[in-house]
């Protein structure tokens, strides 16, 4: 103890702190200056082996509980879950520094994050199953988003189609052109999602996807102007809509319809088909980031996952399909009332993935999407 | 309460005189609340207004002025009048259902009176985006309220409240009324009942004695709650997402998306920084109309 009174601060200590605290939140922000790429030998892959337990970073209820409880069961690690809700949200806290052994890109994003030098390499060889996927799915044996999947190994593939009331509005003609019907009018609904709603427009233009063009935006916008009117809104909640009535038709992604089949009581009411014109696909995949605490628990989580049998579990889980040779049939089964779910080598062939584009391109679609979306 | 003030202005002199500087180890976790979490964020977003993207779309500090142009988009104000135009329908409203509620409340709620606030507060407990998800399958077009409509012939197919601006401004009053009415209740509970009882023995009748004794008295309650109701209304992006259409977007949703779906920081910073001028300058409005409230009582 001070034998002195403590003096109290004064008005000039406290804009001090004021200003350390002010220096010290912008410090914070320090995130948004160029960032330094991670040095390549800290990237080398590592063999499968337990170095700890898993820090697991997925979309929530995206693997079956019952695969948890196996890995941690047989590797005697326990399995730290954490959740992310938008690709935004999960590469904000990557590039914050929080550190995960496995996240669950989407390919688009995965191409942003191996071009950042953000994932270690993944050797093919030190998986025991891997040959189900790039000996059967050849696609993925040297995918667009990274080449030679040397830092990705897929997990689920997925398409975009529309998603409708058989019961309300019989039988659809197999185009994109049936959200312009006239039965359905007022009660159509549009993912809430830039590059599916531009993708759809492009495709019945044949056009590119992805095009960042400004031209070909202007058609894609023009032709969306048509059938905003008809419109009942823009909702990524397809499901529910579609259960709830507030949809006759709507766009839909494939594991949504799925996921609806355990919800409906009477699945005949519904259908699923994947237009004519092409249906974007999109997949997500396993990948291990550079400063991963336990990279090799995560290389035996990869494998563990990849096991047949525990695909299957997931297929039926989650209801999306799964490029792993020999799990076709669990997923056909499961998704029998909507064949069209189903996510065929064909699909991956015509290649209608949604790809980054450069700023002016990104900075043209997200004007693009504004206008179609606020009108 | 104008004959109090003096007398405790006149307190809290003396004990500043006599040396007593608690009041400085009071305000220090507040001052570095707001300097840490408010005004750093502040900055943050408009130093991000005129920053770039990198290829990852990640934010970077520069000086670029593509996303203040970008504001000049007829788009934006649109969408910007919209949300104007909606959150000043959601004040009047509010104000509307909240008083005649508070009234009740504070002058004839009795022993009741904290079981009735208890019973408006509670359910705001919930996290808005719980209620109005809850709200929005309740309201669709094969849920309850809808199929009791149509049972009683009140409604035929066609008939909606999901997805229009009704369905909108209603999820908004719903959600943001309590702060409307606790105000108000605390404006009206501190009001001298021997007010409006002088205003009826000098023959003014219940309604010009409400006009101009209970409604002038209150007005600052009002002007509260007006504010607080307003400010998160003007910046909602909920409700028009669950509860509107392809014309319901307001300016929330528009700068949520820039934020997300297009990785466009900058352009949603502008964004944001627009937003905060247009809530600024009604902030303004209140309290210049405050401080001229406060003169006229002081006198």
């Amino acid at each position: 103890m001070s034998p002195a009174p403590p003096t109290p601060p004064t008005r000039r200590a406290l804009l001090r702190a004021g200003a350390c605290g002010l220096l010290g939140a912008a410090a914070a922000g320090c995130g948004f200056m160029p960032a330094q790429r991670p040095d390549a030998g800290a990237l080398a892959p590592v063999p499968p082996r337990v170095d700890g337990d898993l820090v697991y970073f997925n979309w929530a209820d995206y693997v079956d509980p019952a695969v948890f409880k196996g890995f941690e069961k047989e590797y005697g690690v326990r399995v730290v879950q954490s959740n992310f809700d938008s690709m935004e949200g999960m590469v904000a806290k990557l590039n914050a520094g929080n550190r995960y052994d496995i996240v669950f890109p989407t390919a688009k994003w995965a191409q942003r994050l191996v071009r950042g030098g953000r994932l270690r390499r993944i050797d093919h060889s030190h998986l025991t199953n891997a040959h189900a996927i790039f000996g059967t799915y050849t696609y993925f044996a040297d995918p667009w988003y990274d080449p030679g999947s040397a830092h990705t190994v897929p997990f689920t593939a997925y398409k975009t189609g529309i998603g409708w009331r058989r019961d309300r509005i019989g039988e659809l003609t197999g185009s994109w052109k049936d959200l312009w019907s006239d039965k359905a009018r007022g009660k159509v609904f549009l993912l809430d999602d830039r590059d599916e709603v531009l993708g759809m427009g492009a495709l019945q233009l044949g056009l590119d996807v992805s095009t960042g063009d400004g031209r070909d935006l202007d058609r894609i916008a023009s032709l969306l102007g048509t059938l905003r009117p008809r419109l009942r809104g823009f909702s990524s909640d397809s499901y529910n809509n579609l259960l709830n009535g507030n949809a006759v038709m709507t766009q839909a992604w494939s594991g949504d319809m799925a996921a609806m089949l355990n919800q409906a009581k009477d699945p005949s009411v519904f259908g699923f088909q994947a237009p004519k014109e092409g249906t974007p696909i999109n997949s997500d995949c396993y990948a291990i980031p550079w400063n991963a605490p336990h990279p090799g628990t995560a290389m035996l989580f990869i494998d563990y996952m990849l096991r047949p049998e525990n695909v299957k579990k997931n297929i039926e889980y989650i209801g999306y399909p799964m490029p792993v040779a020999g799990t076709e049939k669990t997923y056909a089964d499961l998704v029998r009332p909507f064949p069209e779910c189903l996510v065929t080598q064909d699909d991956l062939k015509a290649d209608l993935f949604f790809r980054n584009g450069g700023r002016a391109a990104e900075d043209a679609r997200d004007t693009a999407w504004t206008h179609v979306k606020a009108g | 309460m104008a004959l109090l003030r003096p007398s405790s202005r006149s307190r809290r002199r003396k004990a500043d005189s006599g040396g007593n500087r608690m009041w400085i180890w009071f305000m220090l976790p507040g001052t570095l609340w707001m300097t840490g979490f408010l005004i750093a964020s502040l900055i943050l977003v408009a130093v991000l207004a005129v920053g770039t993207t990198d290829e990852l779309g990640n934010p970077r500090f520069g000086f670029d002025l593509t996303g203040v142009r970008a504001l000049a988009d007829p788009a934006y104000t649109e969408v910007l009048v919209r949300s104007l135009g909606y959150a000043l329908l959601t004040c009047l409203i509010c104000l509307l259902i909240a008083y005649p509620v508070a009234y009740t409340i504070a002058l004839h709620g009795g022993r009741y009176k904290n079981a009735l606030i208890a019973a408006i507060v509670v359910p705001f407990f919930a996290n808005y985006l719980v209620r109005m998800y809850g709200w929005s399958v309740v309201l669709s077009d094969d849920g309850p309220v809808l199929r009791a409509l149509r049972a009683i012939g009140l409604a035929d197919g066609d008939t909606k409240i999901l997805n229009t601006g009704v369905g909108v401004i209603a999820g908004l009053v719903y959600g943001f009324v309590v702060f409307m009415i606790i105000p108000l209740y605390a404006a009206l509970e501190r009001l001298d009942v021997s007010l409006i009882e002088a205003g009826r023995d000098l023959y003014g009748g219940p309604v010009r004695t409400f006009l101009f004794v209970t409604l002038p008295a209150t007005r600052q309650g009002a002007a509260a709650g007006l504010v607080l109701v307003f400010l998160p209304a003007m910046g909602d992006f909920v409700s028009a997402q669950l509860m509107g259409g392809p014309d319901q977007i307001m300016i929330g949703n528009l700068i949520q998306d820039k934020f997300f779906q297009g990785q466009n920081w900058p352009l949603g910073s502008a964004l944001t920084m627009l937003l905060m001028l247009v809530l600024l300058v009604g902030m303004f409005g209140y309290l210049r109309r405050t401080r001229k409230d406060e003169a006229e009582a002081r006198r």
